[in-house]
């Protein structure tokens, strides 16, 4: 099964394009995926720095709450580039034009609990008073496969561009079942974005291979799944670091 | 803090050594391996004006300095008076001083080196510490005065005009008058009420200490004085001439900064800009932000929220440029990862006012950065930036990286004298990183030309000077 924890983490170093090679740390960047449906943040020194500071066992939950903020922040930026937009020009207070853009289509976000609510505060960092829906996934004790055990979603959900929110996607499978819910509200594949905060290369083939249209955004591709399904090197768990630990 | 010690003078040879201040010369980058100019950029306290006030005890100097100093009414024209560098006395001298057989009138009791020192920094542009003396335990005492900036500083003291050393960096140099009455009524009054001294102790301390060392060696310094002054702050003649002195002083040196801002600005353009200038990427979301943040018509409720947003990413943008060391942790499953940590602290300088306008977006990024500020306002008449106002973190030359922020950089004189005075203070050029919301071609190339070791951060790129909306909207005044 985990086949991928074989392969040396892939390093490199990292730093502005005017620092020579030898003047950048190096460091373990994201495993690189072949689909043209996800995205990975651009692996600046900083976002390495940040997940470096939410990986580590001994960052208390002020620093992990703060840190991962800031990443989920920086991944929202990202995942709203992908909205459709149409030129606008306007005039400036000092009476120049300036030639800009405005974003067309409402948008929604849709958080998988409880883990993807600790990223509702980045949502609205970005987008005030957005309409958030929620969707509780629990694995069933008895098939141990996972169950919808409730959901709220906008009434119009079928008009509008979803935000899906979930920080740690390992083998995808809450994900796939919460894109199965938003589809039969009659949410188009290609209009869901899938936002995460690290990937494992398992959930993001099983992801495309099943929706070949739905866009994934994520900070760090992960070497791989251990054989308790975690993803490696990971952070553990999210939401227990988030909200209780 | 800029101007602390409240003092004031001008200086000499100032034209000559301002219209050569820019000059180009050549440095070989090593890291491409080639050939860059560099320019030079001089401030206008680079070259204070020094103006040196003897005369006797009690005969009116610091009055006359003040008069001076209050008439100008500028932060940059500053008073340093000599008794500051009283030498702390030993054991034994400190019993002849509580017994006021201490000689305080010779010229043996001041360290003169220290204040050459001290003015030869400031004449180079630097930061000096200058000591406090306290009369009352006849020893300096810990805390010292910073003075930083000063085009003008006026040394005042009865042995102002006394050492070569300190003659040579003089522009002025004027001698105070009073007859011998006056002078010891004055001391006595002073004495009493600033110094907690009794009335017998100085008329002892006078006839033993003060008059002989005034005949021999006071009074000579007549004999290099550029103006003697009779009857002191009285003398109004004698004061607005030196007022004059002073202003013509200054306009030179605002002259010549201007003109030095005018031609760096010349040869500024023709050239392409270094690769540590950095255009945050026109992503969709960006110029929605922009398109917001530029519309005249956006509420202020908006602009400030998108605002906000954006320069939170200037600032993650900037951060991508401090310096990081490898940092190997464990994950609580056990797991390593070799990742990356910022290699020391990370402080901000908000440049006021504009720069103010991006304190929130640096505190959603470093929730409890140190922060430094410094105020550069432009002359209204000449448009020359001045430095008003000057609070850093005192141990700012030991961080590894110092944001300097600001939300429009049009000519960039603002920002140049603002990472000048960095410099001054010890941070490497290497280590800056120069945010602003948005920044005109002109002023980028003008200090990237001065200071090609900065790395530039810009939200935006506009072709010409822009009056300085940002901040009107940001801060809705």
């Amino acid at each position: 099964m985990s086949s991928s924890l074989d392969k040396p983490p892939t390093v490199s170093p990292v730093g502005p394009d005017y620092r020579s090679e030898s003047q950048k740390p190096t460091a373990t960047v994201s495993t690189p995926v072949e689909f043209d449906t996800v995205t990975v943040l651009p692996q600046t020194p900083q976002l390495i720095a940040l997940l470096t500071m939410i990986r580590d066992k001994n960052t208390d939950r002020g620093d992990f709450i703060f840190y991962s903020n800031r990443i989920i922040r920086l991944l929202v930026e990202e995942g709203l580039n992908h909205l459709p937009t149409v030129e606008n020009t306007v005039t400036t207070p000092v009476g120049r034009v300036y030639d800009g853009l405005s974003f067309q289509g409402k948008i929604c976000g849709v958080s998988i609990m409880r883990a993807g609510e600790a990223m509702e505060q980045g949502l609205r960092d970005c987008c005030r008073s957005v309409r958030i829906g929620k969707i509780l996934i629990q694995r069933d004790e008895e098939t141990a496969q996972p169950k919808l055990f409730y959901d709220k979603l906008p009434e119009d959900i079928a008009e509008r561009w979803v935000l899906l929110l979930d920080p740690m996607f390992a083998t995808g499978g809450s994900a796939i079942m919460a894109v199965e819910v938003l589809k039969s509200r009659g949410v188009p594949e290609d209009r869901i974005l899938f936002i995460n905060l690290i990937a494992s290369p398992e959930g993001i083939k099983n992801f495309a291979t099943k929706f070949p249209k739905l866009r994934v955004v994520t900070a760090f591709v992960d070497q791989g799944l251990d054989e308790k399904n975690y993803i490696c090197p990971g952070l553990g768990d999210f939401g227990d670091r988030y909200y209780t630990r | 803090m800029h101007g602390a010690a409240n003092s004031v003078p001008p200086h000499a040879g100032t034209e000559a050594t301002f219209t050569e201040s820019i000059v180009l010369e050549s440095s070989v980058d090593s890291a491409d391996s080639t050939i860059t100019k560099r320019a030079h950029y001089a401030p206008p306290w680079a070259d204070v004006s020094i103006i040196g006030i003897a005369g006797s005890s009690g005969s009116g100097k610091s009055t006359l300095s003040q008069a001076i100093v209050s008439k100008l009414n500028l932060p940059w024209v500053v008073i340093l008076s000599i008794d500051s560098f009283y030498k702390s006395l030993d054991a034994e001298s400190s019993r002849k001083a509580f017994r006021n057989e201490y000689d305080f009138d010779a010229p043996d009791a001041i360290d003169f080196d220290v204040l050459v020192e001290r003015l030869r920094d400031l004449k180079a542009g630097k930061r000096a510490e200058i000591p406090v003396y306290s009369f009352e335990k006849h020893a300096r005492i810990d805390r010292t005065t910073t003075i930083y900036s000063p085009h003008v500083l006026i040394l005042e003291g009865i042995f102002a005009l006394y050492d070569q050393r300190v003659l040579e960096l003089m522009d002025m140099k004027i001698f105070c008058e009073a007859d011998a009455d006056t002078c010891l009524s004055r001391r006595i009054l002073r004495d009493v009420r600033d110094r907690g001294r009794d009335v017998e102790g100085i008329i002892k301390q006078w006839f033993s200490f003060v008059k002989p060392n005034f005949e021999k060696f006071v009074d000579p310094q007549r004999k290099v004085a550029d103006i003697i002054v009779p009857r002191g702050v009285e003398n109004r003649v004698a004061i607005t001439m030196m007022v004059q002195f002073i202003e013509q002083k200054l306009l030179e040196k605002s002259k010549h900064h201007r003109a030095a801002l005018t031609r760096l600005q010349k040869e500024a353009l023709t050239e392409p800009f270094s690769n540590k200038v950095l255009l945050m990427g026109q992503t969709p979301q960006l110029r929605g932000m922009h398109s917001i943040i530029h519309d005249i018509d956006t509420s202020s409720e908006d602009f400030i929220f998108y605002f906000d947003r954006f320069t939170a990413l200037l600032v993650e943008q900037a951060l991508n440029n401090v310096t990081f060391a490898s940092s190997t942790i464990v994950t609580p499953q056990g797991y390593k990862y070799a990742g990356l940590k910022s290699r020391g602290e990370v402080s901000a300088i908000i440049l006021l006012r504009g720069g103010a306008a991006l304190e929130a977006g640096l505190r959603r990024v470093i929730n409890d950065c140190k922060t430094g500020r410094i105020l550069i306002q432009s002359n209204v008449r000449t448009g020359e930036p001045e430095l008003h106002y000057l609070a850093l973190p005192q141990d700012i030359n030991q961080h590894e990286s110092v944001l300097l922020l600001d939300a429009q950089m049009s000519g960039g004189g603002s920002a140049l004298m603002a990472v000048q005075v960095l410099v001054d203070h010890g941070v490497d050029p290497g280590r800056i990183v120069l945010a602003t919301y948005s920044a005109g071609r002109m002023g980028l190339h003008r200090l990237t030309k001065v200071f090609p070791d900065i790395t530039v951060v810009v939200g935006n790129l506009v072709q010409d000077v822009e009056d300085r909306w940002v901040e009107k909207r940001y801060f809705r005044c």
